[in-house]
């Protein structure tokens, strides 16, 4: 198994914290886990110190996510990763694919599983493109389909291909 | 003094003792946390961004005619008295009644729906019925929810959900919350233990008001704590099994309380309860359930206290500072409210 940190070493050390009356394990490279503080045999490290994790959210988000290895920044509204990490709270919708790999892995942490299995939001686009969004990027694939049917209807083949993308866009976002 | 609050109707229905298990369940309450696509969420957006949303979300609720002769405020209008009395009738989050950004409330005319909007999320949708309902409480919130779904473009993403400001509400943005009654289990010390087992369950307990609120007169909010990974309908069905093992385990002190060697001690206590509500000149919000707590419990035991759970219920509403300042009609000082509180008590309980 690899190290829940650095992903990269084997984990060799196994850590098991109460974090809000919960049980958290972690699976640690043994550099990793000396940097988390934890005491090790033949590490020279300080006590680990949960405190920092049990008084709230944002920093059990600071205590357990991947340290970044550049600062990230979303893409659209220009939060930087640490900025999430100190406050607990994203920019914006487009920040879930910004940090797409971090939330993954803290997502699973806090809910114990990361894929939304509830309601669809049918009239909703997936990911959606945060800034300049053109009205037609807000409707929904069967409204974009009529639209499309109706601009080969009328000729309009310059909105029909751009009608095509999006559809195509959406249908791969969807799958 | 308050034109906002001579709107609302001087008792609400949801506090009438219907639905299952009245005595014990207060209400049922089911949030949804939503955005739209394509604009920050509420705390990194611009002024002109959030007034934007603000009057596009308020629009769309207007258009789903569940709001017919509805209510719909702009925060921002709103004196802190109208704040409070929105809060004591659980319309609007203390955390939106202390921003300074361009919020609003709509709720219907029955005040068993409310959107919040620009609070931690650009819409929070809610619905709030008396007793054990969660079945009709989500049907109504998610029925309101289809609806504005139809109008706004939400920001949802296929894996993650419905994209929310705060991860821990990401995916279904589903709060389901009960409000229950526990005096005997209060009693038995068997409290704090219990709130560990329902952590470890995935729920969360809380006060009255929401997060960081204190518990009073034995009322807890419980609620699930994770909403993704599991469909509204797990997470409704999760929390339901779980009241209902508090209920039993409620009803199972409440018998204990009864048994031949406690019972007298148990009924002085509820008898003193009732005597110090009818009769006290000043009493604060927190000694008022403290007692009621023990009344409500006597009442649900059969005893015959005098009264019944509808007048109860609507006195922890009514007793609320805010209500009581707006029938009093004037400003009061902590000590005038608490002469008015036991006043009003003195000459409504039976």
């Amino acid at each position: 198994m690899l190290c829940q940190v650095c992903k990269k070493n084997a984990a060799s050390v196994f850590l098991k914290v109460a974090v809000n009356n919960k049980m958290t394990e972690m699976h640690l490279c043994e550099r990793c886990a000396a940097g988390k503080g934890a005491s090790f045999a033949g590490f020279d490290v300080e006590p680990f110190n949960i405190s920092g994790m049990t008084g709230n959210l944002s920093g059990y988000f600071k205590e357990f996510l991947p340290r970044e290895k550049r600062t990230l920044h979303c893409r659209s509204c220009g939060l930087a990763y640490h900025e999430f990490k100190e406050a607990g709270f994203l920019g914006c919708p487009e920040c879930y694919s910004s940090f797409e790999p971090q939330l993954t892995e803290l997502l699973t942490r806090i809910h114990g599983n990361c894929g939304h299995t509830g309601k669809n939001c049918g009239a909703s686009i997936v990911h959606p493109v945060v800034n300049g969004a053109s009205p037609a990027a807000r409707r929904s694939v069967s409204e974009l389909k009529a639209a499309l049917k109706k601009a080969v209807e009328t000729e309009d083949f310059e909105s029909a291909a751009r009608l095509r993308d999006r559809i195509r866009e959406l249908g791969e976002n969807h799958g | 003094m308050a034109k906002v609050i001579d709107s609302f109707r001087p008792y609400v229905t949801w506090a009438n003792p219907r639905g299952k298990w009245p005595d014990i369940i207060f209400s049922t309450r089911v949030r949804l946390a939503r955005n739209l696509a394509g604009s920050a969420f509420p705390q990194r957006a611009s002024a002109g961004t959030l007034r934007g949303i603000r009057e596009t979300a308020l629009e769309a609720v207007k258009a789903t005619r569940l709001f017919a002769r509805g209510h719909y405020f702009k925060t921002a209008a709103l004196s802190p008295l109208e704040k409070n009395f929105l809060i004591e009738r659980h319309h609007i989050s203390h955390n939106l009644a202390s921003l300074e950004r361009a919020g609003a409330v709509a709720v219907n005319n029955e005040e068993d729906l409310a959107v919040m909007v620009n609070e931690e999320d650009h819409l929070r949708l809610q619905s709030i019925a008396s007793g054990f309902s969660i079945p009709a409480a989500f049907e109504a919130v998610n029925k309101l929810d289809d609806e504005l779904g139809r109008l706004l473009p939400y920001a949802y993403s296929g894996k993650f959900g419905f994209l929310t400001a705060c991860p821990t509400n990401v995916g279904t943005g589903l709060r389901v919350s009960c409000l229950v009654h526990l005096p005997a289990l209060s009693r038995s010390g068997q409290m704090p233990k219990l709130l560990e087992s329902l952590s470890h369950l995935g729920m969360t307990a809380r006060g009255i008001y929401g997060e960081g609120t204190y518990v009073l007169g034995d009322f807890y909010q419980i609620s699930n704590a994770t909403c993704l990974g599991h469909s509204e309908d797990e997470f409704c069905a999760n929390l339901d099994r779980t009241i209902t093992n508090l209920i039993r385990l409620e009803i199972l002190s409440r018998e204990k309380l009864a048994a031949p060697s406690v019972k007298l001690k148990t009924e002085d206590s509820v008898f003193r309860a009732y005597g110090l509500l009818k009769n006290a000149r000043s009493i604060s919000y927190g000694e008022f359930m403290q007692n009621l707590s023990l009344v409500r419990m006597g009442a649900a035991m059969g005893y015959p206290v005098r009264t019944d759970f509808g007048t109860l219920n609507q006195f922890t509403l009514l007793m609320q500072p805010a209500h009581l300042e707006h029938m009093s009609g004037r400003a009061l000082g902590p000590d005038e409210r608490d002469a008015a509180r036991a006043d009003y008590i003195r000459k409504n309980l039976n």
